[in-house]
């Protein structure tokens, strides 16, 4: 009686961990690989295959109990949750177990519904280039700015062009921890570019390939948002929305981009009226009204037409 | 004047039965839900089946659940230029790609793809506007029909350019020792980059013969000019300083020669200006055109009698001739000759007639008013149009005789617009077409070479003399196509292979600059313009308006005429593959995606003839079948049809834009030597058996009710009373809310000026370029689900009579019904007609009608009629005045477009954008890189609407912050505003006091529309003044 009952704890483990493995952010995700696939056809056959001893066990043990003139012993059913739907009232008990089911499909429904309509929240694909912001930007303190060009000044930031990479990796090939050959993920930069590391030269006539980059934050097209407008006239720290980015050796999506999220910030956060001519007027009423500050939102950023449109 | 004299359309005005029904629903067609619901198993649902359908929802959910989300992939450049900035629009200034004569505009691009032409307002010769084709013409970039690269015989074959070259050199260098000539058939074209080429082409191949080709002749006025002045040009007009404007059948707002200028000139003297004073404009014509519709004085004449006409306004400018001229109805050749003489040098005569001896005359009067100097320059003349059809009929003849061995077309599509073409083509055995979609003539080339588009390429060109236009390339070529001056000189002999990434084409075109203009290439590059005008001098006349007088009263009138006619959208038909211009609804007939033979009421009714009827109607050029438009305003016994349809395309050209209309260019009248675009003598007969065509028409789309909504004065009343016109008692408004404070921030409004407005439409299309609002098709149309944000609403009403008209068809029975001078409201010329014995007259009212136009988009209402009604708040207003539409909110009640008093929201009522059914190049890959960013695309099941364009507001306000200083809100304005030729929409914020907007909102003529109804538009517009002497517009209140 035994295997069976472990089989079925741990299949059920199994099931269970890997639906859960999804909100782990640093473990690496589903989307890129199939474990996710594997567990699940890996716990049906494990199911399978303890239902099926459990009936071969079950029918040696009848036979065996015929051979030998015995009393039946009462199945697992009979003897465990018989008695217990027994004692309630048969009605209740048939929806409590439906209603858990439905509770499982739904909360599976729900997940991917979610991920569905773009709120994937921990969501970290691996990269074409296994680039580490914890060195860049953490280990060596490099201005977000210098790779993210566009972040003043256009809505994107931009993920930079090979070209701001070869800047320092014209020279910084990280060898001393090859062997003195260039580092595999640097030397995915060269073979896009067309540069030849050994010469320290460009080659003439290469056919360069864009790096194919996986986009971690996908706002839906329904929505506007512009980097500059919050960097530059709010002052928002980068890691205000993406996290400890100088942390992340890979980086994940750290806010879950959702409007309420937006909406809370917009709701708290102040607006620099002091120091900006453009919200001169704003300011003066402000004075006017004897406030310390206002905030985005009583400047009309919960207003529908400032991001949908 | 009394709002219930106005009407959109025939059917308003009769309140035909089916119109009434109509116009009573939201929809025109309901919702097919009775026939559901009979359906009797359908409407019973049990148990079973809910548990069914429930158990089988569940599961699809889950189902659905398991698919992965998809992979987005961020690719950035390898080596990003520095000057572009993802997300951020570059501006390149360029050339219009529908006008082949040049015009400048500014390319808007982002990330690499033209998503919008905007006027070049440096520009300020050429107005700073752009027309509704001009805009359109973008999406012939990201035709899929487009040619791919070299061909030869039809074929592709991985055809590279070096082996192209080699073989048509090698057929072209046959035919210098064959005896035979090559022919260079060359469009409208007015680039000195070609010139040139063609010229370095000719020194190789001295058997060429270069024939100037243009579907619409204007060679009346270059032949006119040849014979009066000595020199084949069209001039410059300026209308900007004719105080006096008469044209005789030349709709010079929407067609003729350079319309898109000519708005800009001639609505700077329609406003009337402090004093009282603005431009007189007679327009006598047959057809009702956009100019007739925008002139103070329309008189319908025969164009057949153009001609006497002109010899009567001679004779009553105190010309030298014995002959009497015409004169049709009331005075009206007399009273523009008084204003004509009293106007002097600032007054201009134009002529739509392509006979050379009524240009002549046209010449002569203008000449003896003294307008040479003023109003017209013949010496930085016009360059385009100067195409002769002798030149082309020579060639035809010559090549059917078969002395040409190549023909070469640049530019040009001749095989569909003259009708000789094709059988002289045949006889060539080398014909090259540089085309860059394929065409009539592309299908019988036996090489293709083709062309860059005109965005992709570089070019100089002077649409008027000493005014050169530059084109830039503003996106990498989209095919294998080269620029036609190359592949001339390649053929020539010349290296034309790119050189380190420089262009040929590049290279050649500084050359040309340095050669002929001079100067700073990168400056001239950059604005786009360059001007080396020489000084004006008055040319001197070799001939007497007396001489021409004689030859011109023998011209006899003709019983019945056609006339062919260029629509504003489509005009010549060169650019039939845009589906925007089909779209955009006829200013005047409201009419989309159909050509058809517009009638007069009177006519209509003498056949017994019905809109949509088709006939057959024949000239001694030919017949086509078409079916009938009455026309209000149009002349007695003249018809109209619009060349430019019925486009022949090849067979395996995709999109919907094949069979629409007929082409009726083999009707054009050649046998006197030269085209003539009125054909006398023309039979009508109903086809038999023909369905009832039903028009793709937004006419009568959205009816007024009988409301106040446009509100007009005469000068006369104007001059009086600044604020003739408005209401006299404002209505006492009682609000069901708490007022809004509005004065604070930004408070965002529009003024629209009537008297501006000529309802040309580039606003509709520059809108609907903008933001993204899909193209439709005729089938929608037809029931009534044109998504246009913004409509011109095109109303008429009925002149009050003269004297003469009151003793023609007002009179009857003995009884006279009306007043002379007196109002004619809609009903009094019903009870006038109704009662008319004489079947002969009974309808000529229908000839004399007025046109306003009105612009229409959502006013932005304080009080918003359409928020309180949305049960999801879909639909709300901001505190800077905007009403705002949250189409992610939007479930598609579409309560607020029942409850909205202007109708101006639009339902989605399909994906138009990923649905195979409309195929308006915006379901396809290439077609979706017009898409404007920044806007969403909407999906099916909302409602959208005008936006003031929001994400412009939006745009601006960040580059104000982020530059830190307060915002000039006279630096940016709306699509609608900015592409008006003739300025009439003014957008900005009323809260800055020093914005145009805020002073124009306290302009005496401003109303609002529906104003008693207490929703407080934030649209304002002005009463439309016009220059007549009448004093009878009452307000009816």
């Amino acid at each position: 009686m035994n295997i069976p009952k472990t089989q079925i704890v741990l299949s059920t483990l199994f099931v269970l961990l890997s639906t859960t493995s999804y909100s782990n952010n640093n473990m690496s995700s589903f989307y890129s690989e199939s474990t996710f696939l594997a567990l699940i056809i890996l716990s049906i056959v494990l199911i399978a295959i303890s239902v099926l001893l459990y009936g071969i066990k079950r029918h040696l043990t009848v036979l065996n109990n015929e051979k030998n003139k015995q009393e039946a012993e009462p199945s697992l059913y009979e003897r465990k949750f018989r008695p217990i739907i027994e004692a309630w009232n048969p009605t209740v008990a048939t929806l409590i177990i439906a209603g858990a089911v439905m509770l499982f499909l739904g909360a599976f429904g729900y997940k991917f519904g979610m991920e569905e309509v773009g709120v994937q929240q921990g969501y970290a694909p691996t990269q074409p280039i296994n680039f580490s912001h914890k060195i860049h930007a953490g280990q060596y303190e490099m201005d977000c700015k210098y790779c993210h060009s566009t972040v003043e000044k256009s809505k994107s930031a931009s993920i930079p062009s090979l070209n701001t990479c070869m800047n320092c990796h014209k020279y910084v090939k990280a060898s001393e921890k090859y062997n003195g050959k260039t580092s595999p993920e640097i030397q995915k930069i060269y073979n896009a570019i067309g540069y030849d590391g050994d010469n320290m030269e460009y080659i003439e006539g290469y056919e360069q390939k864009p790096i194919e980059w996986v986009r971690i934050h996908n706002l839906p097209d329904l929505s506007y948002f512009n980097h500059s407008q919050h960097v530059v006239v709010g002052k928002v720290e980068c890691q205000t929305c993406h996290g400890p980015i100088q942390e992340m050796d890979k980086v994940y999506q750290f806010s879950n981009l959702q409007m309420g999220w937006c909406i809370d910030c917009h709701r708290e956060r102040g607006i620099d009226s002091e120091n900006n001519d453009y919200y001169e007027e704003a300011h003066k009423n402000m004075l006017a009204e004897g406030k310390d500050y206002i905030t985005v939102a009583e400047n009309g950023g919960l207003e529908c037409s400032k991001c949908h449109y | 004047m009394s709002s219930n004299n106005y009407w959109k359309g025939l059917e308003e005005l009769d309140q035909t039965q089916e119109f009434v029904s109509s116009n009573a629903n939201e929809f025109s067609e309901g919702l097919p839900l009775e026939q559901v619901f009979s359906n009797e198993d359908s409407t019973r649902a049990n148990r079973r089946d809910f548990l069914k359908y429930f158990g089988f929802g569940l599961g699809a959910v889950t189902l659905a659940a398991c698919n992965k989300t998809p992979i987005k992939k961020a690719i950035p450049y390898v080596e990003k230029p520095d000057h572009v900035t993802p997300g951020v629009p570059l501006y390149y200034a360029s050339s219009s790609v529908s006008n082949l004569e040049g015009f400048p505009i500014l390319v808007k691009v982002r990330e690499g793809r033209p998503i919008k032409f905007e006027p070049n307002k440096e520009a300020t010769y050429f107005g700073g506007g752009l027309d509704g084709l001009g805009h359109s013409a973008l999406l012939s970039l990201y035709d899929t029909n487009r040619l791919k690269g070299a061909m030869i015989n039809g074929k592709r074959k991985a055809q590279d350019w070096i082996s192209f070259d080699k073989k048509v050199t090698s057929e072209l260098e046959k035919t210098l020792t064959s005896g035979k000539s090559i022919a260079i058939i060359r469009g409208g074209n007015t680039s000195i980059v070609l010139d040139e080429a063609i010229k370095e082409f000719s020194s190789k191949y001295n058997n060429t013969n270069v024939i100037s080709y243009n579907p619409i002749s204007y060679s009346g006025i270059t032949r006119a000019n040849k014979a009066s002045i000595g020199k084949a040009i069209i001039p410059a007009y300026n209308f900007n300083q004719a105080d006096v404007i008469v044209s005789f059948g030349a709709d010079f707002l929407g067609t003729w020669i350079s319309p898109i200028k000519f708005h800009t000139d001639y609505s700077k003297n329609r406003v009337p200006s402090e004093d009282g004073k603005m431009s007189k404009h007679y327009q006598f014509e047959s057809l009702m055109s956009l100019t007739g519709s925008n002139a103070d004085v329309r008189v319908p004449i025969k164009m057949s009698n153009v001609s006497q006409h002109l010899v009567a306004l001679f004779r009553e400018l105190g010309g030298n001739t014995p002959h009497q001229g015409m004169e049709v109805v009331g005075n009206n050749i007399k009273a523009a000759a008084v204003e004509l003489k009293a106007a002097g040098k600032r007054s201009l005569v134009v002529c739509g007639s392509n006979r050379q001896a009524d240009q002549m005359m046209v010449n002569a009067i203008n000449m003896m008013l003294g307008n040479y100097g003023t109003t017209i320059d013949t010496t930085n003349h016009f360059n385009g149009h100067l195409a002769d059809e002798n030149d082309y009929s020579a060639f035809i003849n010559d090549a059917k005789a078969g002395k040409y061995a190549a023909v070469i077309t640049i530019d040009a599509n001749p095989i569909y617009s003259n009708n000789q073409s094709k059988e002289a083509f045949a006889k060539i055995p080398v014909r090259i077409s540089t085309a860059i979609t394929a065409d009539e003539t592309t299908v019988g080339a036996t090489h293709i070479a083709t062309n860059l588009h005109p965005l992709e390429s570089w070019d100089i060109k002077q649409p008027y003399q000493g005014r050169f236009v530059f084109s830039q390339p503003t996106i990498s070529p989209v095919f294998d196509g080269r620029h036609v001056a190359s592949s001339l000189l390649s053929w020539a002999g010349t290296d034309v292979s790119d050189k380190k990434e420089v262009s040929h084409a590049y290279k050649y075109t500084k050359k040309v600059f340095t050669q002929i203009i001079g100067g700073d290439f990168n400056k001239a590059i950059e604005h786009g313009t360059v001007d080396q005008l020489q000084e004006s001098t008055i040319p001197s006349f070799n001939i007497t308006g007396g001489s021409i007088a004689d030859e011109l009263s023998k011209v006899k009138g003709s019983e019945t005429e056609l006339i062919l006619y260029q629509k504003v959208g489509i005009r010549d038909g060169a650019y039939g593959n845009t589906p925007w211009a089909h779209e955009m609804p006829d200013p005047v007939s409201k009419v989309t995606w159909d050509n058809y033979l517009s009638m007069s009421m009177p006519d209509a009714k003498a056949q017994n003839l019905n809109t949509g009827d088709v006939v057959l109607i024949k000239t001694n050029s030919g017949g086509i079948e078409l079916p009938v438009l009455i026309q209000p305003g149009q002349a007695k016994t003249t018809y109209g049809i619009a060349l430019g349809y019925g486009r022949e395309l090849p067979e395996d050209v995709k999109n919907d834009l094949k069979d629409l209309g007929k082409n009726a260019y083999p009707l054009v009248d050649t046998k006197n030597g030269y085209a003539n675009y009125f054909s006398g003598n023309v039979t009508i007969e109903k086809v038999a058996g023909a369905k009832l065509y039903e028009f793709g028409i937004t006419q009568t789309h959205y009816s007024i009710e009988g409301r106040d909504i446009i509100r007009e004065a005469s000068l006369d009343e104007y001059r009086k009373d600044p604020k003739a016109g408005s209401y006299v008692h404002k209505p006492k408004m009682i609000s069901l809310w708490d007022d809004y404070d509005y004065t604070k921030g930004h408070h965002w409004a529009m003024a629209i000026d009537l008297n501006s407005c000529t309802g040309c439409s580039a606003c509709i299309v520059s809108c609907s370029i903008e933001n993204n609002v899909p193209i439709v098709g005729r089938d929608e149309v037809r029931r009534r689900r044109e998504m246009h944000w913004l409509r011109i609403d095109r109303y008429y009403s009925f002149e009050a009579p003269s004297k003469k008209d009151l003793n023609l068809s007002i009179v009857h029975g003995g009884e006279q019904t009306v007043e002379e001078g007196e109002l004619m409201t809609k009903e009094k010329v019903m009870e006038a007609y109704s009662a008319d014995s004489d079947p002969e007259t009974a309808y000529d009212y229908y000839q004399n009608v007025r046109v306003a136009h009105q612009p229409m988009m959502c006013q932005h209402c304080d009080n918003a009629p359409c928020e309180t009604v949305c049960p999801v708040l879909a639909t709300t207003h901001s505190s800077e005045g905007l009403n705002q539409m949250t189409y992610n909110r939007c479930i598609g009640t579409k309560y607020c477009g029942n409850n909205c008093p202007y109708k101006v929201r639009r339902f989605n009522w399909f994906r138009y954008n990923e649905n195979e059914k409309f195929d308006y190049h915006f379901s396809n890959d290439l077609g979706k890189m017009v898409i404007n960013p920044d806007v969403t695309v909407r999906s099916r099941g909302v409602m959208e609407k005008c936006s003031l364009c929001v994400q412009r507001i939006q745009s601006a306000k960040l580059t104000a912050k982020r530059d830190n200083r307060k915002m000039n809100t006279d630096e940016f304005t709306t699509a609608c505003a900015q592409t008006c030729p003739s300025n009439a929409i003014v957008f900005g914020d009323l809260n800055d006091k020093n914005s145009e907007i805020a002073k124009l909102y306290k302009n005496d003529r401003s109303y609002h529309v529906l104003e008693e109804l207490g929703v407080k538009p934030s649209v304002q517009y002005m009463t439309k003044i016009r220059n007549i002497n009448e004093t009878n517009n009452q307000p009816a209140h």
